[in-house]
């Protein structure tokens, strides 16, 4: 089954039970109705802001801590000339 | 498990190197892929797949197995520029070793880490070992390792490639940092397996690999690397690749 499949199902079984329970159709044993009738709605939107906070963050922490590594540049210049001058001796094309 | 090959490490590795007009890199990159493997006493062969270049890589390529052994360096050319996924199936025919390591002709891939991929591979009886360009630690513990890094980056492109990344891991969670590296080391049978279920094209193809052999329950580790990209020249990322690496990501999920 493909990662799409599992998804859909995933979440058309989530889906379904939060619109049954929105619609008062399934209840929550234990939380008051009011209190339900009061969340319920918001969450997707929360799920929303959440997602793309973790998505704000995801990216700036990523970017910040992107390494840059000059040393290694130097170190392979360093070596292609090394690596020129024993070819050379060896017969190779290089220029 | 124990090789059959004549060396501390017994076994061998090969090395598919697909080029198109490498005359400039091809010398160099095989000196230093042969500094490394000698040095730490592995039994190795490269197996150079060259799609018809004009600039005369080809010729450049004879004199290295002149000076190097043909039984080390092999030239295996294509008629024409046929793609990446095909040049890694031509090169699989002539392997002679029992794992496959393959990267990038033009120095963004350095051999030096290859002996910590090999390392990493054997400690944890791995399938595959890939390079990453975005994490200091490896995956599983190797002590070796050095923080993974990128030079010739500016802030829009490491930008870019934080968030393409972003988005796979979110779509696909692949397991791995990342997902379009092309620095890697596969066992044979496992490569040979993987390659013949692989659809697409270009960098995508190095993400469907990896999607697939998590897919198929295949173990990978990971190596920090240092990516040197375009030491010569400019490296550019056009508004077609977005969105045909959207795409690629898409049917990604769609298929696997």
């Amino acid at each position: 089954m493909a990662r799409l499949h599992r998804v859909s199902i995933y979440s058309s079984i989530l889906i379904s039970i939060y619109l049954l329970v929105l619609f008062e159709v399934l209840p929550i044993p234990l939380i008051d109705t009011n209190v339900t009738q009061d969340i319920l709605p918001v969450i997707p939107w929360w799920l929303l802001v959440s997602f793309g906070s973790y998505s704000l963050w995801s990216l700036g922490w990523g970017v910040f801590t992107f390494r840059d590594c000059p040393e290694a540049y130097n170190e392979l210049l360093q070596e292609i000339s090394e690596a020129k001058t024993d070819l050379r001796s060896r017969a190779v094309t290089v220029d | 498990m124990q090789g059959q090959y004549n060396t501390p490490n017994t076994h061998k590795y090969s090395v598919i190197l697909p080029t198109y007009n490498e005359r400039k890199n091809l010398p160099i990159i095989i000196w230093l892929l042969a500094k490394v493997f000698e040095e730490h006493q592995l039994s190795w062969e490269i197996i150079i797949v060259d799609d018809a270049s004009p600039d005369g890589t080809q010729e450049v390529a004879i004199e290295l197995a002149r000076a190097y052994g043909e039984d080390k360096i092999l030239l295996k050319p294509r008629a024409g520029k046929l793609g990446l996924g095909t040049a890694y199936i031509h090169g699989l025919d002539f392997c002679t070793g029992d794992f496959v390591i393959i990267m990038d002709a033009d120095f963004s891939h350095h051999p030096k880490f290859i002996p910590q991929f090999i390392r990493l591979q054997q400690a944890h009886n791995l399938d595959i070992v890939t390079g990453t360009r975005y994490r200091s630690t490896s995956t599983p513990y190797l002590a070796e390792a050095q923080p993974g890094g990128v030079h010739g980056w500016d802030l829009k492109r490491k930008l870019v490639s934080r968030g393409a990344n972003f988005l796979a891991a979110t779509v696909l969670n692949p397991g791995v940092s990342d997902l379009t590296g092309s620095f890697r080391l596969y066992r044979l049978p496992v490569l040979r397996h993987i390659i013949t279920l692989t659809q697409s094209r270009g960098y995508v193809f190095q993400m469907e690999m990896m999607v697939r052999a998590r897919a198929l329950g295949y173990t990978v580790g990971e190596v920090p690397i240092t990516f040197v990209d375009r030491i010569f020249g400019e490296s550019k990322l056009g508004a077609d690749e977005v969105v045909g690496y959207a795409k690629g990501v898409w049917q990604l999920f769609q298929s696997v």
